[in-house]
């Protein structure tokens, strides 16, 4: 590993932390389509702050296209208030109609600039480490590093000194608007740091990429906690996390870095999703036919204790009865064998002592419907899944 | 060349005729079926769905090594789909919001067909040029192949559509209600969302990735503005799209260096701005005009019935009073006065006014509610 390479690795790690950071809340505040009308709108001001400092990492220019996307935000926020439009229609509207300036302002000067729209929105890594800051004649590191670097200090400082403030107007704006911290200053704040970040990070990882940044790993995060602590150190911890492998992959591959980091990002949300412990998608699915088994137990059950007659309680009658499949007939029968709910003689399916208390209780239940009985009901069931 | 020239070439010109009739027809389905997506609250959809095409273009080429059009679109449908039914998922069975979803498909499939298409472009197979005209379009390679494909499908959106009508439009106002009297909405929600699929997957190769998803929306927004009614507003959808592709691909052949895709998008949004400001029952214009015209006529009563509480305390109604006690009165200004005075609700004499007996009347029951005619 030679010092390119680790350069290009320690600015991926700082893109990938300062992105999860703004990321965090705008997944959590339900505005992440904003990050991609921003990543895409801050074109023309990119553009333009190029025809005048003829340098795509000048601050000055960082600051004009931040512009563009906080005009991007007020833009989107008006069209939206004259209630003409749904919100994610004005997004739809505004971004694509900014950035076809933007393309257009490149084609028509493409003689005169530098400058690419595929460089802009796809970006390349693998030419950061040459762009360097040299002051005063000593080479201090890449370029790009210290404008990310600025960024991400000057997030995790905002962050530390208004978390409490961030945490209060993303959760409950009423209540913070009645702390006194107004949520309108919360918001614009966060939408000029996403802009500020997705603009440091585009020549880096490319506009598009930058909003996979964002969202990815705060989305995969979601899933795993509902801490907002934890929440944003999972974020971050599986930005870097894909942005190294990434990088390696990219390297193996002799493909585009930036790609790759997404892909790992998106195949960590992927893995996430299926497997995460109460959110995922087996999970859930477990979940759900569990629940479904027991209801058929109480069914069948309370079924049983409305019924004396023999030929009501006969396991093929059974079977018609309730209107059940035969899989599923026998598996619920299983399962009240098992738990000693019922016993069965003859064909004949009759309900133990242990089973009739407990329908008894379920019956309860279902009459008063009292919050209280829950918790019993709860470990009741449980003994089931066992 | 400039305009003029352009529109007599469309009729002679082999390219140029085949790339307009293709963008029109592009802008036409769009905009048929981004009504649907900007009614449902989907109008984000149309960008999810039109980055995720993009790994599906490269995985095509990957598997067949052909840069036939069909093979990459036919990839690029059933990526957006698999994205789409991945979008529904999230939201349905996780806790993560639409904009999450939305957000997290669209960039993910996006990157991964980044690194494929940086992928295919470092192997040894001279074939792979221009596989990135997908990611901005280019409407300069559409051949009349092309036009009949889309023209195909744009036939095929209108008999489902023309079908299925009454579902559709039952299902885009009231859901539930549909699910009550019988209809399977998850046929209806897939067919409606699949042809937003394929109209999206079908522009790639004209406006590109990045802004397919305005073509889906702008002319529906537009569209929205002039009309309360489905039908006209497909239909209006249908023309302003059409008008979009035609006038963004005559534009950008009169000049040099000028993309088509942008171009068109730009039309399509000047479309949506026209319509937004002056659309007469909900367009900004006429809706300050009604609401200074409100704010005028409330003045005009406020000062009529300020009047009014002077005259009623004479015996004689007509009585003169001078101009100047009217001056306290924030209501009032010359020309309010003139209007009464036109109406014929006040006689002026000098600085001198009085109420007519027909101002007077009309004062009396402004707030009673009595008199039916409102002014």
């Amino acid at each position: 590993m030679n010092s390119a390479q680790l350069e290009i690795q320690i600015i991926a790690s700082l893109v990938a932390i300062a992105c999860a950071i703004p990321g965090t809340f705008l997944v959590l505040r339900k505005m992440a389509m904003i990050s991609d009308a921003i990543s895409h709108s801050i074109l023309p001001g990119i553009v333009i702050g190029f025809f005048i400092t003829q340098d795509l990492n000048s601050p000055f220019l960082i600051l004009l296209a931040a512009i563009t996307g906080i005009i991007t935000v007020i833009l989107v926020e008006h069209i939206q208030k004259t209630g003409l439009v749904k919100e994610d229609t004005a997004i739809g509207l505004v971004f694509p109609a900014l950035f076809s300036i933007g393309v257009i302002l490149i084609a028509k000067n493409a003689n005169d600039i530098h400058l690419d729209v595929d460089a802009v929105l796809l970006g390349e890594l693998a030419f950061a480490p040459f762009d360097r800051l040299i002051i005063s004649g000593i080479d201090i590191g890449p370029k790009s590093m210290w404008i990310i670097g600025s960024i991400l200090t000057i997030t995790i400082g905002l962050l530390i000194a208004f978390f409490k403030e961030l945490k209060v107007s993303t959760f409950d704006v009423g209540l913070s608007a009645s702390l006194g911290f107004s949520p309108a200053i919360m918001h614009y704040s966060l939408m000029t740091i996403s802009s500020i970040t997705t603009v440091g990070a585009f020549d880096a990882v490319g506009a598009i990429l930058v909003v996979a940044l964002m969202i990815a790993p705060a989305a995969t995060a979601y899933l795993l906690t509902t801490d907002l602590k934890k929440m944003l150190g999972l974020a971050i911890f599986f930005g870097v996390f894909s942005a190294i492998s990434g990088y390696w992959i990219a390297h193996w591959l002799d493909a585009s870095i930036a790609g790759s980091i997404t892909t790992m990002l998106g195949l960590i949300f992927l893995m996430v999703y299926l497997f995460a412990p109460n959110k995922g998608i087996i999970a859930v699915f477990y979940r759900e036919k569990q629940q479904r088994t027991e209801v058929s137990l109480l069914t069948f059950l309370l079924h049983l204790k409305n019924h004396n007659e023999e030929s009501e309680r006969h396991v093929n009658h059974l079977n018609e009865h309730i209107n059940w499949q035969k899989v599923r007939s026998r598996s619920v029968l299983d399962l009240a064998l098992k738990n000693n709910m019922i016993t069965i003689k003859n064909n004949i399916v009759s309900l133990t002592k242990k089973g009739d208390d407990f329908t008894t209780q379920a019956i309860d239940y279902i009459i008063t419907n009292e919050n209280a009985q829950i918790e019993d009901m709860k470990e009741d069931f449980f003994l089931f899944r066992g | 060349m400039n305009i003029q020239d352009y529109f007599s070439l469309v009729l002679n010109d082999y390219t140029l005729r085949t790339i307009t009739l293709g963008t029109a027809i592009l802008g036409a389905v769009t905009g048929m079926l981004g009504s649907f997506a900007v009614l449902r609250k989907q109008s984000l959809l149309g960008d999810a769905i039109s980055h995720a095409a993009l790994p599906g273009i490269a995985i095509a080429f990957l598997l067949t090594g052909v840069k036939d059009s069909y093979v990459l679109l036919l990839g690029a449908l059933i990526s957006g789909l698999i994205g789409t039914f991945w979008i529904r998922s999230i939201i349905t069975k996780t806790h993560l919001k639409s904009d999450t979803a939305l957000g997290l498909i669209l960039s993910v499939f996006f990157g991964f067909g980044m690194l494929l298409l940086t992928f295919i472009q470092k192997q040894p197979n001279a074939n792979q040029a221009g596989l990135d005209k997908y990611l901005f379009g280019q409407a300069a390679t559409l051949v009349e192949s092309d036009v009949i494909l889309l023209s195909c499908v744009t036939g095929i959106c209108l008999l489902v559509m023309l079908l299925f009508w009454k579902e559709f439009k039952i299902l885009l106002f009231d859901e539930d209600f549909t699910k009550t009297i019988g209809f399977n909405t998850k046929t209806i929600d897939i067919l409606i969302t699949s042809f937003i699929v394929l109209a999206i997957v079908l522009g790639l190769q004209t406006v590109g990735v990045v802004l397919m998803s305005a073509m889906l929306l702008a002319p529906a927004a537009a569209a929205r503005q002039w009309t309360n009614s489905l039908s006209t507003m497909v239909i209006l959808a249908a023309v302003f799209g059409a008008f979009s592709g035609v006038f963004g691909t005559a534009i950008s052949a009169s000049q040099n260096n000028l993309a088509t895709g942008p171009v068109i998008v730009i039309v399509a949004s000047i479309f949506v701005l026209i319509s937004f400001i002056f659309s007469p029952y909900r367009g900004l214009l006429f809706r300050q005009i009604r609401f200074i015209k409100n704010r005028r006529d409330l003045k005009l009563h406020k000062t009529l019935a300020f009047m009014y509480h002077i005259a009623e305390n004479h015996e004689n109604i007509s009585h003169p009073h001078t101009v100047k006690i009217l001056n306290n009165f924030h209501g009032y200004t010359r020309g309010t006065l003139q209007k009464l005075v036109d109406k014929n609700y006040v006689s002026l004499d000098g600085q001198m006014w009085s109420l007519t007996e027909e101002g007077f009347k009309t004062a009396a029951n402004l707030y009673s509610q009595q008199s039916k005619k409102d002014e």
